[in-house]
């Protein structure tokens, strides 16, 4: 596929072209969409495809150097093994148990002490994952097959921990974010001047070539500039930390795309059918649709979601909070709750 | 371009600017056995350690001390006189200290180790102390000296000194003794707080200094402002200032302080009681041979001679019976002293005391009184006395020993005294019992560790002389572990003086070029200290010991130089060669300029025994400025830096006294002919922190006075050895990196152990509004992964003997028991209490369990009374959560009492907030006002997205290039794979940063300027602007909303003016004060107005009076018939018989009856107006109030 024909196929679907691919990144373009659908996929691959991470920690025991909070952060961070994670577990504010079962949660254990005189290292590779777990296993890419490192044990110390691990998404915590980095390009050659290059002496020494550069035609010298093009070919490099594949992170994207594209469309024609008097009245119900899809587990505290509205000062995206909860982004901000991780993001 | 990547590479490390990850973790692994890594450290401190060490050393200052006091004596009688004869006689004398380390005390049978170490008082609140000793001796009458050794309590010692356990141990054995691995010591621990003497500048000593203050005027009548001042120090370091007052008429006076009084003197009495002398000597000895034609001089000084005849005293004995007379009661001397020895002592403790030589003193007399008529003549200069020229350094251990010596002078005199109280009260006095010497010694006070420990942990000198200082505060500090940088500050921080804080004029303040090299020019903080509280540059020493510089006086009479007792010098001999303010000799300017050369070739190049930190001011004749002569300096608390010497290319010391009158070139390329050294490096000019901001040539200068500071209130790391630390309150960053870009002397001071802040991706752009007036944005997701994260840890102390009066244990530790036969009730109370408390505290003992959560008002420890039983609980203040992080149980110093003190340390969890400070290493601080989801954050090509999001806005007017320079060479060093060389000075015109790190960043494949094209993450749209994308170490500031915020709605009011109060401790409101009215009357904004002032205030309803306009005459009625109403009592007539009848009348609450003042109403005022009205009405001033309608 060629820039020519890219400009002339108007009808032609999306196409994606697999540059490269290994079980840890994915590198292709993507054509003949526009702006908004590539970033959407950007974005959502980013925030919203669930995976799993540890949310809860049990402290039975610890005695080493870290402290709990700080021990629970870092095991949030491990990523787990979390294929086909919609059709294995359900979040767990829509599962019926109290607090959480094996329907939508993993029990990971860490049982670890130091008994002789040479420190131990503890790797994510000593989480041990309940037995008839279909997924969660921690994600191991080293060549010594340990892991990343948790926490170093000195002689007597002790870890003892039950960690919950549940489905969520990274809007909700970076633990759940399934790709580490997104590149994303378009129109390296700058031919639609979205970007004016500011240089010293010379645009062209200063600013290196993009290697995408190669995919497509140079400008021609003194070739007029189209002010009606719109980008269309996006270089999009997907890097993964591990729990999921790049391409399954991808229809993961794709689907939840969908459904959000869906509860919009399916809002519309509700609104639209009820009439302007409903519209004009945009329910709480109608948010909660707006939030739908994917969606982390409940705090089941003050500053999570599943807090009342009827405190005063209270958005429904659950704005001003109560003491130190401090200001929050639109989506909810820091956890600040959790069951052993106060304060810990 | 020429430069490929692997070139890149190489270039930058060749430099000294490594990462040496591998080192170090091996090296804390595994602590060196032998000696230290990093001893830069240590020499860091050594001003302390040192001064310490110098005086506590065998034969140090102290020795010295004991030895200067000499002998006090008391009698038996206290009516005796001459003709009767004065009793028997006791003399005392100390003869010998002895200071121990720290040990159990002897009371202790039980333990085994008796070591205290330092980490132990630290832990235990204590205060790390060795036991003083004095060895006594007195003899009565004539008779032998006898021996008593008397305990002086306990002294505290320097860490690190030559007292300290942790002396010449190794890191590992720190380590092995939970100390920090490099240890610096040259701190006292009192009260588990780390409190260090810190330095003051004083004036130079033994150098005469020509002064011209206004004050000087104000001595008396034709007193004029011109004077010369010799702060004389004594070998022990005590020291003591002599002035001479140049008098309108031409005299000179001589004065001086004992004991915080001043005296004057007429100098020729001194002159004359100095030596046996005559008038012609003293002419020759002030008038040299070429100014015999000066009749300026002439005339004052035969006037000075002239006017001395009135006394008519002749002879030397003469002269000094007449001042041992005058002097006999201010000196405190023996009764059976003879007038002329006391004029001798008078000459030894007073006059220039640092000479032996009644000659010397005579002759540096003579060459003041020079000084003085030169001044006056207007052919010298005043010197500067802020100028590090005429300045030393307090030290620390000097201090200490100074104070030392008094208090064992003291010691003498209360002595002395308690005999005499001993005689008044009529006891039996017996000088020859041992017993009687003995009790009376007890009764006297010997508690000298005791007032140290004062004067530590206070920084009040409480002294009889006031040791000739300016001030008697603010001698002690607490060196706070806030961070590494803070900390190790202290140790380079000299103070002016709290006397100059005062002081209107800001010429004490300025940065004067003779400091260069020995302070910092930017470390030194803006606002009331500014220019006062200095920091040494970072390779500056101070001496601690004087030199041997015996050979000294002998080589310079073989240079040329004309020895000064050999009279009459030659006529073109006009220059003195001075050495610590002794006068060696006199010497032609040409010769003067010969020796000092001299000197200085053979110093350095280590010849003829003169000593390498000899300080050689040749100061040059000139046309009225500074007094000419050679001044040679070998001794204490002075400041020597390196340069290097270019005739020999060797190291040299130089001193701030001599550096005005040396030529030294700052870099290599700048030597001309005529220079004779120059700098090591450029960069020794700064402090250790100034040296720690990069690229600070770049940066507009305050902006790196502004780093200096806040790189002190960062939250980093306090040190490694935190367990074994109580500080009241530390701060701790839990993700701290090591920067990319640093100068090597990171390195060499080993900052790596105390990281102090992060490296964060930075992009300058103006995004999302929420980075406006220096707010930063902060990537959510970085938040999330413990960007930033830092805990407070805050240590509390729980003692039961503060809450009993008793002196044997009352109250322990644990739960209580409901009483024995208690019934049903009480008992289920007391099991109730039990489960509701059990869940936070442990059941058993009663104490915190470590890990737990703790809020405000939870219990964190129980205790009960041993009698009843009753249990009590101590009560969490702090309103954050907190954890428990450690519970020590403290036991008292002997281990003979059940355990009466508990120490907590609590540990409170500081995520990143909304509102907390952050800031560059270049004065640019920001507060954190939005945590931004990463999808919607700006993001580079290869999807990298910023950390952290500044203004551009913030650059234009401060000017910090140099954080522009650490962005490119922090993303080029991230890139590659190396760290960064930020050494300031490094770069020029022809060799730019900017082409250095371009380079650099373009063989990575990214633009030469550091800019990105980058998307916007909502739209995925590409910005029109490339964007400056860099990564630069940030650092997290102390200062957090959690502990600023303040709210209020209502709460606590003034009982007086019924006024919210203030302070964010006592939930107080922020005042709305008469400008911020001002501006919302302006706004017209009255109902605001309103509500602030009055509704939210102290609004009041009170009853007032129509009719005469009172509130204060308004009394409620009586409730009889009818019901309790409010009346005026002014307005109200006496009810008489007539009036009963009629309906109007009221009665008060003791039963008189009135009729009328019915107009009253109710009206709403500010409370204080009520309150106003009766401050006047006890004025006798009546307030009236028309109401209306």
């Amino acid at each position: 596929m060629d820039g020519f024909d890219m400009m002339d196929s108007g009808t032609e679907g999306p196409t994606v072209t697999i540059r490269k691919a290994d079980s840890t990144r994915a590198d292709f373009v993507l054509s003949n969409v526009d702006l908004a659908f590539a970033n959407s996929i950007r974005r959502i691959i980013l925030a919203e495809v669930p995976t799993l991470a540890i949310d809860l920690v049990e402290v039975i025991n610890n005695s080493s150097v870290l402290p709990d909070e700080l021990l629970s952060h870092r095991l949030g961070l491990v990523p787990l093994e979390s294929s086909n994670i919609d059709e294995k577990m359900l979040y767990t504010r829509d599962c019926d148990c109290d607090g959480y079962c094996e329907r939508c949660s993993v029990v990971l254990t860490l049982v670890a002490k130091c008994t002789g005189d040479r420190n131990v290292t503890v790797y994510a590779r000593d989480l041990a994952v309940a037995a008839g777990a279909q997924l969660g296993s921690p994600v191991i890419t080293d060549e010594a097959q340990k892991g990343s490192i948790i926490c170093k044990l000195r002689k007597g110390q002790e870890l003892n921990l039950k960690c919950i691990a549940k489905k969520g998404i990274a809007k909700e915590h970076a633990k759940w974010q399934p790709c580490a980095a997104v590149a994303f390009e378009y129109d390296p050659h700058n031919k639609l001047k979205h970007v004016d290059y500011w240089y010293e002496t010379d645009a062209k020494a200063e600013w290196p070539k993009s290697a995408n550069a190669g995919w497509e035609e140079p400008p021609q010298e003194n070739e007029p500039f189209d002010y009606n093009a719109v980008p269309t070919k996006f270089y999009v490099d997907v890097e993964t930390v591990g729990s999921l594949q790049p391409d399954e992170i991808l229809r993961q994207g794709i689907k939840y795309l969908q459904e959000k594209l869906a509860t919009v469309i399916a809002g519309v024609q509700k609104t639209a059918g009820e009439g302007a008097a409903a519209a004009a009245g945009a329910d709480v119900g109608g948010m909660d649709d707006g939030y739908g899809g994917a969606r982390s587990p409940d705090m089941g505290d003050a500053n999570g979601y599943g807090r009342n509205f009827n405190d005063g000062y209270v958005t429904p995206y659950g704005g001003a909070g109560g003491a130190g909860a401090g200001a929050q982004t639109p989506f909810g901000g820091y956890g600040g709750g959790g069951y052993s991780n106060g304060g810990w993001p | 371009m020429p430069s490929t990547k692997k070139s890149v590479v190489s270039r930058s490390s060749a430099g000294q600017a490594v990462f040496d990850t591998i080192a170090r973790e091996k090296r804390f692994r595994n602590p060196p056995a032998d000696k230290t890594a990093f001893p830069a450290l240590n020499e860091a401190v050594r001003p302390h350690v040192d001064s310490w060490n110098a005086v506590f050393r065998e034969g140090g200052c102290l020795h010295q001390a004991i030895a200067d006091i000499g002998e006090r004596t008391v009698f038996d009688r206290l009516d005796g006189n001459a003709e009767t004869g004065y009793g028997n006689k006791l003399t005392v004398r100390i003869a010998n200290y002895y200071l121990g380390k720290s040990m159990l005390s002897s009371r202790d049978k039980t333990a085994m180790k008796r070591e205290i170490y330092p980490a132990e008082c630290r832990e235990r609140h204590s205060s790390y102390r060795g036991q003083l000793q004095l060895e006594l001796q007195y003899k009565v009458n004539n008779g032998d000296w006898q021996k008593e050794y008397r305990d002086c309590g306990l002294l505290p010692l320097m860490v690190m000194g030559n007292r300290c356990h942790l002396e010449s141990m190794s890191p590992r054995s720190l380590v092995d003794h939970k100390e920090e691995s490099e240890e610096i010591g040259g701190y006292f621990i009192v009260s588990g707080n780390e409190k260090l003497v810190r330095m003051l500048i004083v004036n130079r000593r033994n150098y005469a200094m020509a002064v011209i203050r206004s004050s000087y005027a104000k001595r008396g009548p034709s007193y004029t402002n011109m004077g010369v001042q010799i702060r004389c120090v004594r070998p022990d370091q005590s020291c003591m200032t002599n002035v001479i007052h140049y008098l309108s008429d031409g005299n000179i006076t001589f004065r001086f302080s004992w004991r915080k009084r001043e005296y004057l003197v007429p100098v020729m009495m001194i002159l004359k009681a100095l030596v046996d002398t005559n008038d012609r000597e003293i002419y020759e000895g002030i008038v040299g041979l070429d100014q015999r034609e000066d009749t300026f001089l002439t005339d004052r000084v035969e006037l000075l001679l002239r006017t001395y005849k009135a006394y008519n005293l002749y002879s030397r004995h003469e002269t000094l019976a007449y001042l041992g007379d005058k002097f006999r009661i201010v000196m405190q001397v023996s009764p059976d002293v003879s007038d002329v020895e006391v004029g001798k002592l008078f000459l030894k403790r007073i006059v220039l005391v640092y000479l032996n030589d009644d000659g010397d003193k005579q002759r540096q007399l003579l060459f003041m009184i020079k000084k003085l008529y030169s001044l006056v003549a207007g052919t010298c200069a005043a010197d500067n006395v802020d100028a590090a020229q005429h300045h030393e350094v307090l030290l620390g251990g000097f201090l200490y020993g100074q104070i030392l010596k008094e208090k064992f002078e003291e010691y003498l005199l209360n002595i002395r005294s308690q005999v005499r109280s001993d005689l008044m009260g009529g006891a039996k006095v017996e000088f020859g019992s041992p017993q009687y010497i003995r009790k009376m010694l007890g009764k006297v006070n010997e508690r000298i560790g005791e007032s140290l420990h004062y004067f530590l942990s206070t920084g009040n000198l409480s002294s009889p002389s006031g040791l000739d200082l300016q001030q008697t505060t603010g001698f002690t500090v607490v060196a706070e572990k806030l961070n590494f940088y803070r900390y190790i500050s202290h140790f380079r921080m000299v103070h002016r003086g709290s006397f100059f804080a005062q002081l209107k004029t800001t010429t004490v303040r300025k940065l004067l070029p003779e400091s260069w090299g020995f302070l910092c020019p930017v470390h030194t903080p803006d606002g009331s200290p500014c220019g006062l509280l200095n920091h040494l540059a970072h390779k500056c020493r101070i001496a601690t010991i004087t030199s041997d510089t015996s050979q000294v006086g002998p080589l310079v009479l073989t240079l040329g130089v004309h020895s000064a007792k050999v009279l009459p010098v030659p006529t073109d001999a006009t220059l003195s060669v001075q050495l610590d303010g002794r006068i060696l000799g006199w010497c032609s300017p040409r010769d003067a300029r010969r020796v000092a050369e001299s000197l200085r070739f053979y110093k350095v190049s280590g010849t003829h025994n003169v000593p390498l930190d000899l300080e050689i001011g040749y100061v040059p004749t000139s046309n009225g400025g500074q007094y000419p002569g050679v001044y040679l300096f070998s001794q204490e608390a002075r400041m020597i830096r390196p340069v290097k010497y270019l005739p020999l290319d060797k190291e040299d010391f130089v001193g701030p006294f001599e550096q005005p009158f040396l030529n030294i070139a700052v870099t290599d390329p700048e030597i001309k002919s005529g220079d004779s050294h120059v700098e090591f490096d450029p960069t020794n000019i700064l402090s250790i922190v100034a040296n720690m901001t990069p690229f600070s040539d770049f940066n507009q200068s305050p902006r790196n006075m502004y780093q200096c500071q806040m790189g002190k209130q960062t939250m980093g790391t306090p040190g490694t050895a935190i367990r074994h630390r109580t500080d009241n309150k530390m701060y701790r960053l839990q993700t701290g990196q090591s920067p990319v870009v640093r100068a090597p002397l990171y390195n060499t001071y080993g900052l790596d152990n105390f990281p102090n802040g992060m490296n964060a991706v930075v992009a300058v752009i103006a995004y999302t509004g929420y980075d406006m007036d220096d707010a930063m944005i902060i990537n959510k997701s970085a938040h999330e992964r413990g960007f930033g994260y830092g805990t407070v840890y805050k240590t509390e102390k729980y003692d039961l003997a503060e809450k009993s009066k008793s002196k044997s244990p009352v109250l322990a530790f644990g739960w209580g028991w409901a009483a024995i036969g208690a019934d049903a009730a009480a008992l289920a109370k007391y099991k109730a209490m039990k489960d509701k408390y059990s869940e936070t505290l442990d059941d058993m003992d009663g104490l915190p369990m470590v890990g737990q959560k703790i809020v405000e008002g939870q219990p964190v420890a129980v205790y009960h009374n041993m009698g009843t039983g009753e249990t009590f609980f101590f009560k969490y203040k702090g309103s954050e959560d907190a954890y428990i992080e450690e519970v020590r149980l403290l036991g008292n110093d002997v281990g003979d009492s059940i355990c009466q003190a508990i120490s907590v340390k609590f540990r409170i969890t500081r995520s990143p907030l909304i509102g907390d400070k952050f800031s560059s290493r270049h004065g640019q601080k920001g507060v954190c006002s939005q945590k931004w989801p990463a999808v919607d954050m700006p993001f580079s090509e290869s999807g990298i997205q910023p950390d952290v999001i500044i203004n551009p806005h913030a650059f234009p007017s401060r000017m910090t290039i140099g954080m522009f320079v650490e962005s490119m060479a922090g993303k080029a060093g991230t890139l590659h794979g190396f760290a960064q060389d930020s050494t300031p000075f490094k770069f020029g015109e022809q060799h730019t940063a900017f082409d250095y790190f371009g380079e650099q960043l373009k063989s990575a494949g990214y633009n030469y300027y550091g800019n990105e094209p980058m998307y916007s993450g909502i739209t995925g749209q590409e910005f029109h602007a490339d964007i400056y994308l860099g990564v630069v170490y940030y650092q997290r500031l102390r200062h957090m909303v959690n502990d600023k915020y303040q709210v209020r709605s209502t709460g606590p009011v003034d009982s007086r003016t019924r006024q919210p109060v203030k302070g964010r401790k006592r939930m107080g409101g922020l005042r709305i004060g008469e400008m911020e009215r001002d501006s919302l009357l302006a706004h017209g904004t009255a109902f605001l107005v309103q509500d602030r002032l009055l509704n939210c205030s102290d609004y009041h309803q009170t009853w007032v009076c129509r009719g005469c306009g009172s509130f204060l005459s308004t009394t409620p009625t009586a409730a009889g018939e009818r019901r309790a109403e409010v009346r005026c009592r002014r307005c109200a007539n006496k009810a008489t018989e007539f009036d009963i009848g009629k309906k109007g009348y009221w009665e008060d609450g003791l039963g008189n009856r009135f009729i009328g003042g019915e107009d009253t109403t109710v009206v709403v005022i500010p409370y204080v107006l009520k309150y106003l009205d009766v401050e006047l009405l006890a004025m006798g001033i009546q307030m009236k109030y028309d109401v209306s309608p």
